[in-house]
């Protein structure tokens, strides 16, 4: 069984955006619903100043908030690191929407709150997440940390990493390089 | 979420049908696959039609449909990976907004359909009426670039010289400098090259991805990369340092840096010996001209400028000044001059045609059809001016001038437009102005969407199948990046047409027809195939199934020579320091520095300058719902102000502000353009300026998710043609800026 993660190299990102049509069209989304954002920061003050750029989706943390609050066991974890939401068993409630500290959690026309799932279906066959495979700055590495030899694992032991909102005890599955 | 159930997706899909609007019925793809797990999904190669750079990717297409796009791991313009406007004009295949059959504009100024052969008849009429009383030469058929082979035979055969791009309103003083003094565009090479100065030039905003690919990689590797910009632009967020310029005077930096490399002895001279010509006239006439000097014009220190030609001289050959694209180009009065500084500072360090450096893109010799000889009509002169004695001599005749159209036709000297997806009121300057396009006698657009000179203009629209529906003959992929091996793509049809549109060829073959033109186009795409590839031996099922093949042989570095003596293309052979053409018309060959032509005065006052938002492709992706859900995400239809600037006119991050210009052309009164703008209010800018996206501004009524979002660029500019190379200085504009809504 594989342990997905993902780590994001935010220096590198240029906010073209790629990421988030990509996923909208994998996903069949419509234009106002995308399960990854991009957060802009500026530091300083003309003309020493410069941009940080943070693409944010679902972190698919170990300790799910969304999922401890969901009173109907619609979202779970499985063991490959996944945190999914069950269609059938969504009733809508949005608990999860205001439990997640990341505000990445959406409702979609029929009102069950969706997310970014990790491309589970295409992973799963070997895929790569089309907010990966299209990005030109190479923004972002989605692997398995149980493969010593994978790309994200060598990353992972080469850099410094942090995750979002550590003090939060979400213990995210989405790690990010430190510059 | 309910499932959906193979009968329920039928009834969707039949309801689709029925309707005949192909309005995607967008659903849950993971409740889709299952659904329809056994459909298989097809991979079509194509290429982005997003803007010019056109990457080769894949069309997934699953029972008929467009599913996603993707790109294609051999492309030297993507290595496999896509930018948001290539996913997003990908889904505009199902837009609602384009144009779904032939329309003629009634008396009353209203569109009704019209059948493609009645079209085709009218227009025939109608264009052999006014080729029979004003002559061939008064037709004109303007494009953004693109299929001129088949609008050449058209116009050929009527015996006009008109055709004209729109790079006239893009980046003609590159072209027209370049050329003339090196005969070649040549490209960077970013993979071998230590020190990169990029001025002007923002990969991040007007994308190449592989050239973010290649730059992130660059700076990892520790390789330097020095941004010059009045905004820090998205290429600038990545850079080792950005340093802020005040706009319109990049050329006095250029010739600083020039000045630094000549007077510290930093030059190659050995290269400058051997390769260039007029380098006596060039130092000459700037000698005087020292970082100093340029220090005073550009607000950058004379200290970082000497700094730069020192770096840029230590890592020569492989170190560059980026030969630039539509953002320093055409924009200034002084346009011309950087294009010709460029080229100088990048000879003076010996780089051309070396790796590292400046290096040709290889491009694939692909054959053609050898049409038969016909009889055909004498042409008059370019009725736009470009390379026309007493007019513009200097302009490049093969790119034209756009931005004066409705002066031509109030002259008498158009009848009839033809439009290729080209959309003048809304990419050139001064759309009233524009506007005016509509006094021909014919206009006839060939668009996919419903924009604005279609809507205000044409007499007739002329529908074309989207790029997703076309299978068209193989092109070089090159250009803007070097890269080692030739490559070509080509698009094969991912889905079957969803409307009454037609394919370009196909539009030409029915109106020549109708005109009793005998078999101008005989021959079929296929046939074009064939022709292109046959030199390089390449099967078309091949090129058909794979869509972009590289070919073996490599191009090498070193300066053209022919018996020993250089052979670059240009008269001497050399890099001509100075263009003769334009001594010959009575203009200094050599450029000097040239102050801009406005400079704002007080605190209300602002140049305005603009640049490609990461996710927009100007204004041709302003009507597409995906690019403008990000717009609306991130605020990007706002106008960029420096926050102390902003503080002096009580504006703050989010209001709304009146943005105000003075249009006014010889003879006329003036007109004042007041609009209404959210304001950005950032670091990120030099404070003179303000900055906004090119992309919106939309006011096609037709063009439903676009319309009345932002302002653009082109809305405070009047339309002008700076003489030597035929730019629309739309950056030489001051606007007022003051708090609240007018």
């Amino acid at each position: 069984m594989p342990r997905y993660a993902m780590l994001i190299d935010p220096a590198k990102c240029t906010g073209c955006g790629a990421c988030r049509v990509a996923c909208q069209m994998q996903w069949q989304l419509p234009p106002d619903r995308f399960y990854n954002r991009l957060e802009f920061r500026e530091k300083g003050t003309f003309p020493k100043v410069r941009q940080e750029i943070f693409p944010v989706q679902c972190m698919h943390c170990d300790n799910p908030p969304c999922q401890t609050v969901c009173p109907t066991k619609a979202t779970y974890k499985t063991a490959d690191g996944i945190v999914h939401v069950n269609p059938q068993k969504c009733i809508g409630c949005k608990m999860c929407m205001t439990a997640c500290p990341y505000d990445v959690r959406q409702p979609n026309e029929k009102g069950i709150v969706e997310k970014c799932r990790f491309c589970d279906d295409y992973v799963a066959k070997g895929e790569q997440p089309p907010c990966v495979t299209t990005c030109m700055n190479t923004v972002r590495v989605f692997g398995d940390l149980d493969d010593p030899k994978s790309e994200i694992s060598l990353l992972l032991a080469e850099k410094e990493v942090y995750t979002l909102l550590p003090h939060m005890g979400t213990k995210p599955r989405i790690f990010y390089v430190r510059k | 979420m309910r499932n959906i159930s193979r009968r329920t997706f039928l009834q969707i899909a039949a309801g689709t049908a029925a309707a005949g609007t192909a309005i995607p019925k967008l659903m849950d793809m993971k409740a889709f696959s299952a659904a329809m797990a056994d459909a298989p999904v097809t991979k079509v190669p194509t290429y982005c039609n997003g803007c010019s750079t056109g990457c080769p990717m894949f069309a997934y297409v699953k029972n008929g449909r467009l599913w996603k796009v993707e790109g294609h791991p051999v492309a030297m313009k993507n290595y496999g990976t896509l930018c948001a406007r290539a996913h997003g004009v990908a889904t505009d295949l199902y837009n609602k907004d384009r144009v779904r059959q032939p329309m003629k504009r009634g008396a009353d100024g209203k569109f009704q359909p019209i059948s493609w052969d009645q079209a085709f008849q009218e227009i025939a009429e109608k264009l052999t009426g006014i080729i029979d009383k004003h002559t061939g030469n008064s037709v004109v058929w303007m494009a953004h670039g693109g299929k001129e082979s088949y609008a050449s035979l058209f116009l050929d055969e009527i015996g006009s010289s008109n055709y004209i791009t729109h790079y006239s309103t893009c980046f003609t003083s590159k072209t027209n400098a370049w050329d003339k003094m090196a005969a070649n565009q040549l490209t960077i090479d970013i993979r071998r090259a230590k020190y990169m100065l990029f001025a002007g030039r923002n990969y991040g905003g007007a994308i190449i991805p592989a050239a973010m690919k290649q730059l992130t990689a660059a700076k990892e590797q520790g390789r330097k990369i020095v941004v010059v910009d009045p905004r820090l632009c998205e290429l600038a967020k990545i850079a080792d340092e950005w340093i802020p310029i005040r706009p319109g005077t990049d050329l006095a930096l250029f010739l600083g840096i020039a000045h630094t490399l000549v007077s510290e002895n930093l030059y190659n001279k050995t290269f400058v010996q051997k390769y260039v010509f007029g380098f006596d006239e060039f130092w000459n006439a700037n000698k005087d001209f020292t970082a100093e000097k340029a220090a005073a014009i550009c607000d950058i220190p004379a200290a970082k400028i000497r700094e730069i030609a020192r770096d840029l001289a230590k890592n020569a050959p492989a170190a560059f000044l980026d030969p630039g694209y539509h953002g320093l180009h055409n924009h200034y009065v002084s346009s011309t001059q950087i294009a010709q500084a460029n080229v100088i500072v990048n000879a003076l360090l010996g780089n051309f045609y070396q790796q590292g450096g400046l290096m040709p893109s290889a491009r694939p010799a692909l054959g053609s059809l050898k049409p038969a000889k016909r009889l055909q009509p004498e042409k008059g002169p370019r009725i736009d001016g470009a390379g026309v004695p007493n007019e513009y001599p200097t302009v490049e005749p093969g790119r034209g001038i756009a931005q004066h159209m409705p002066d031509r036709i109030a002259q008498g000297k158009v009848k009839a437009i033809f439009m290729y997806h080209f959309n003048p009121l809304r990419t050139a300057p001064d759309p009233e102005y524009q506007k005016n396009i509509a006094k021909a006698d014919l206009v006839v657009t060939i668009p996919v969407d419903w924009n604005e000179s279609s809507y205000y203009t044409a007499h007739y629209i002329l529908p074309e199948h989207y790029f997703l529906e076309r299978m068209e003959p193989p092109k070089p992929v090159s250009g803007n990046i070097s890269h080692d091996f030739p490559q070509i793509a080509m698009r094969m049809p991912a889905v079957k047409p969803l409307h009454d549109t037609k394919p370009l060829l196909e539009i030409l073959k029915g109106l020549t027809k109708a005109m009793k033109i005998d078999d101008l186009y005989p021959f079929t795409v296929d046939d074009e195939i064939s022709a292109a590839l046959a030199p390089l031996g390449i099967d078309a099922n091949r090129l058909k199934s794979e869509g972009c093949i590289e070919l073996p042989t490599p191009i090498k570095p070193g300066f053209p020579e022919k018996d020993g003596k250089p052979a670059c293309g240009t008269f001497t052979g050399k890099i001509e320091f100075t263009i003769g053409a334009f001594k010959l018309h009575g203009r200094p060959g050599v450029p000097t520095w040239i102050p801009p032509l406005v400079a704002p005065k007080g605190d209300d006052e602002f140049r305005l300058i603009h640049g490609k938002q990461p996710w927009h492709s100007h204004s041709q992706t302003n009507n597409t719902p995906y690019l403008l859900a990000m717009t609306k995400s991130y605020h990007g239809t706002w106008m960029w102000m420096n926050r102390q600037r902003a503080d002096k006119l009580g504006i703050r991050n989010g209001d709304t502000a009146t943005v105000e210009s003075r249009i006014e052309y010889p003879g006329q009164p003036a007109r004042i353009v007041r609009k209404n703008m959210q304001v950005k209010v950032t670091e990120m800018l030099y404070p003179e300026c303000v900055w906004i996206p090119s992309a919106h501004g939309c006011f096609s009524p037709n063009m439903t998710y676009g319309f009345g979002q932002g302002a653009n660029y082109n809305d405070f500019a009047p339309s002008r043609v700076e003489p030597l190379s035929g730019g629309c200085m739309v950056q030489e504009v001051i606007v007022k800026v003051r708090k609240g809504a007018s």
